[in-house]
């Protein structure tokens, strides 16, 4: 197709890749761009809002959102003037199953980013002032949340579609929770699941490889943490009985968000490239795909309305979202339950097929035209356990997905009466 | 290779920047308008956007739907920003493509459609995107902001426009601005990647040098350097969050000022990240104002806002105030922070800081080649394109008087538009 004169052999792959697996648990991914002046660094280790006590919901984020905030050596201010004189960055977030991190700097400071980076992840001191600040900011953050009706909406979807499972939780925690935690807390969760098993970093952009190699083995590559204990598995999750349908109701908002979903595809399943198809020609496309085509170029009705796909090693959704004005919130959803219907129902055209395998195939060097980019296909391959040759086998595995595969894969995750549909916004009667 | 800039003009006054970066088989094409909200009149907010919009609905050789899967096939992305100053689009696309994108550019620079049916679905998607905006309190308090810090210049006006001129514009009006400010003669295009500079000229040349050269017609407004005088505006809706918003003068891009000001926002909150595209920015947890607002309890967040314009625009900050603080404390460090600016020597050290984060910035704009490309054209919009290239030299020479000097000249506490949003519940 028209994206194939693009080499793939361009692509990251097994030849310009160099992994290393440590010891001590850690995997280290890097490649170099000879032209680049600075390193674009990613990574993520246990654990994650999974391993968040149920009466401290939040755990995992509130201690992510404190290991720039001082350590055993640094205090905040100083810890935060060693990475800033650099022109670096250095910042952390908590999500479902893992903490992560990203780091740039010019590639001469690398080493010295590294040193702090071990340094924030085996000393954090937590410190008392910070830690009432960052409880501040947390509760704020939630209090802001609160009033979004597009967070608001998703909020809903989670606690319905996930029930009783921890990812009914937002990650930031509830007000109750994050006011129970404690520094103890924070230090005790550090001190039982924070270690290199598990860890997987990437370094992309002006270093050499070799030399990035050197740094980590002994930096992040030689960190012992002998009592760091694995977080609890993911729990299996309950389907939808019956199509559920909710609305928060939020005053004064001129604006209502939607979400429409299901459970999707772990990135690991078999079918997750047919699901990523079908995604991309239900609500990506383009301007927003089928999705988009019917509810804001035809109806009018949205700025924005689309489909997305989570990628994750865990109970994954697919939804559609968009944003509407109350008035038309019924119309919107009647529009998009059309589309859902046709997806499930119909083969998608064989035009539609190969305009989205050629926007995938194009999209890959696009999205690695940075170190960031690059760095985090890097992370992924190793998360999901691609293969360093995985982006240069994507064009074939995607020239053998079928219409029949895209149509069975929406028939396997989309059931039309399971639905979770849930909208924040001005209330309706 | 060669990786200096060209500069040509066609005959039709169209100029033309070409920039040619082999690291990656990639093309980044922008067309900037000299046109945005800056050039709108009373009762015509938002037409600039509204027809930035219109350039995706179709001409008369391609449908919308025939433009969007075209790039879309090719793995492209393309996109178009409205601004008070400007408005651009852009495509990027594996080389091979770049004539793909002339071909659409100059098609859309003469040719669109503006379908009266089109245009009135897209006053509804207008309308539905500015509903979104209205949501959040940080737009509702910094448009309320805007229009005080202004008493007749356009930059008062959020550049979506008012939802009552979106509700009356007409097709007409639209296609009026269309034809009157899309003239070659208006227009720069800028071209960065994996080329051969001779052959993306020939292909120019091909696209956009039989379009006739058209009279440009724009409204230019009379520059206020001044803000009226000391004003505090108070908002209130729902929510638990108390916002506040200090808005300043600040210098318009092309003057000696501007550097100066650029590293004094750099003291005050960090630098001003400009990289559009992904390519990261640093942090600001050693400012002045991080320091004494949230590291010590009375913000949960601070930020500053900063941006280069043809006139003299606002210089914001932005501060969400810790719910057991009150306002006065929150403005009373404020001040004294700025007179601390304004009156006690700067520490070399601090501005070596900034310079050295300025220059971080600068080199990670360039592993990207939609950045570099954005570059182009951005300085070019207000300035030349050297403003870009000499600015890290030009931030260098900045002292610590000079910082002095700008904070005295421009953060007075009488010259400036305090906003503050209360949540319903402030009592």
């Amino acid at each position: 197709m028209l994206a194939n004169h693009l080499s793939s052999a361009k692509l990251p792959g097994p030849d310009d890749i160099l992994r290393k697996e440590f010891d001590n648990g850690s995997v280290l991914l890097t490649r170099t761009n000879p032209s680049s002046p600075a390193v674009a660094i990613r990574g993520m280790f246990p654990p994650g809002a999974l391993a968040d006590p149920p009466e401290k919901v939040g755990l995992a984020h509130f201690m992510a959102s404190m290991l720039m905030s001082g350590t055993r050596t640094h205090a905040f201010r100083e810890l935060n003037d060693l990475v800033e004189s650099m022109g670096a960055t250095l910042v952390f977030g908590g999500g479902k199953v893992a903490t992560s991190f990203a780091g740039q700097c010019l590639r001469e400071d690398l080493p010295q980013l590294l040193e702090i980076l071990l340094e924030v992840l085996t000393q954090p001191a937590f410190p008392e002032k910070q830690f009432q600040r960052t409880k501040m900011q947390i509760l704020t953050a939630q209090a802001i949340q609160a009033q979004d009706t597009a967070e608001v909406a998703e909020q809903a979807f989670d606690r319905a579609i996930y029930g009783s499972h921890p990812y009914a939780h937002p990650d930031l925690g509830y007000p109750d929770t994050v006011q129970s935690i404690s520094r103890e807390d924070l230090q005790e969760f550090h001190q039982r699941f924070v270690g290199p098993r598990g860890m997987i970093v990437a370094i992309t952009g002006g270093a050499e490889s070799e030399q990035i190699l050197q740094v980590f083995a002994r930096t992040l590559g030689a960190w012992e943490a002998p009592s760091q204990e694995t977080q609890p598995p993911i729990p299996p999750v309950q389907p939808v009985q019956a199509t559920y349908r909710e609305h928060v109701p939020l005053e004064e908002k001129s604006q209502s968000d939607l979400v429409i979903g299901t459970f999707g595809p772990k990135a690991t399943a078999s079918d997750y490239l047919a699901c990523t198809l079908g995604n991309d020609i239900l609500g990506q496309f383009g301007m927003m795909g089928r999705i988009g085509e019917s509810v804001r170029e035809k109806a009018g009705l949205a700025y924005y309305a689309s489909s997305s796909l989570d990628m994750g090693i865990g109970p994954v959704t697919w939804q559609v979202t968009a944003g509407v004005n109350p008035e038309n919130l019924d119309q919107a959803i009647a529009l998009i339950l059309q589309e859902l219907e046709r997806f499930t129902h119909e083969l998608v055209t064989e035009e539609e097929l190969a305009d989205v395998r050629s926007e995938l195939i194009g999209r890959l060097p696009l999205s690695m035209e940075s170190n960031a980019g690059v760095a985090q296909a890097l992370l992924n391959l190793e998360r999901f356990g691609y293969g360093l040759n995985y982006l240069r086998e994507l064009p074939e595995k995607l020239a053998d997905i079928t219409r029949e595969d895209i149509l069975h894969a929406a028939q396997r995750y989309w059931l039309l009466d399971q639905l979770v549909i849930t909208s924040a916004g001005k209330p309706i009667s | 290779m060669n990786d200096s800039l060209i500069i040509h003009q066609l005959g039709n006054g169209l100029t033309v920047l070409l920039k040619e970066i082999h690291t990656a088989p990639i093309v980044s094409s922008w067309v900037w308008y000299g046109v945005g909200s800056r050039n709108e009149v009373p009762g015509k907010t938002g037409v600039s956007h509204w027809v930035e919009h219109m350039q995706f609905k179709g001409t008369q050789k391609r449908t919308a739907q025939d433009m969007d899967h075209t790039i879309a096939r090719l793995g492209g992305y393309w996109n178009a920003f409205t601004s008070p100053d400007w408005t651009a689009y852009f495509e990027t696309l594996p080389a091979s493509a770049l004539e793909t994108a002339l071909d659409l550019e100059a098609d859309r620079m003469t040719n669109s459609l503006f379908d009266p049916l089109e245009v009135e679905t897209e006053r509804t998607v207008i309308i539905s995107e500015r509903e979104g905006s209205e949501n959040d309190p940080q737009f509702l308090l910094r448009e309320a902001v805007q229009a005080h810090a202004f008493k007749h210049h356009p930059y008062r006006n959020e550049v979506i426009g008012s939802k009552e001129d979106l509700l009356s514009l007409t097709r007409e009006d639209l296609y009026a601005h269309y034809r009157q400010a899309y003239q070659p003669a208006n227009a720069i295009l800028c071209l960065a990647g994996d080329f051969e500079a001779s052959e993306a000229m020939r292909l120019v040349e091909k696209h956009f040098g039989c379009i006739p050269a058209g009279k440009v017609i724009k409204n230019i407004p009379e520059p206020e350097d001044d803000l009226p005088n000391h004003n505090q505006i108070e908002l209130q809706g729902p929510g638990e969050a108390t916002f506040i918003q200090v808005a300043y003068r600040s210098p318009k891009a092309d003057s000696d000022d501007f550097f100066a000001f650029s590293l004094m926002e750099s003291l005050l909150t960090g630098p001003s990240n400009l990289n559009m595209f992904g390519s990261g920015g640093v942090g600001h947890h050693t400012s002045r104002l991080y320091l004494a607002m949230v590291d010590e309890g009375l913000a949960a967040g601070v930020g500053g806002s900063l941006s280069a314009n043809i006139d003299p625009s606002t210089f914001t900050l932005y501060l969400t105030k810790n719910p057991t603080r009150t306002i006065e404390e929150v403005l009373h460090t404020l001040d004294s922070q700025i007179e601390a600016l304004q009156s006690q020597p700067i520490n070399q050290t601090e501005i070596d800081r900034a310079l050295k984060q300025t220059k971080a910035l600068f080199a990670y704009s360039s592993d990207n080649i939609t950045n570099q490309a954005f570059w182009m054209g951005y300085a070019s919009s207000f300035a030349q394109y050297d403003w870009f290239t000499h600015y890290v030299d030009r931030i260098s020479s900045v002292t610590p008087e000079m910082i002095q000097s700008i904070a005295q000249k421009y953060l007075q506490p009488n010259a400036r538009v305090i906003g503050i949003y209360y949540p319903n519940d402030k009592s």
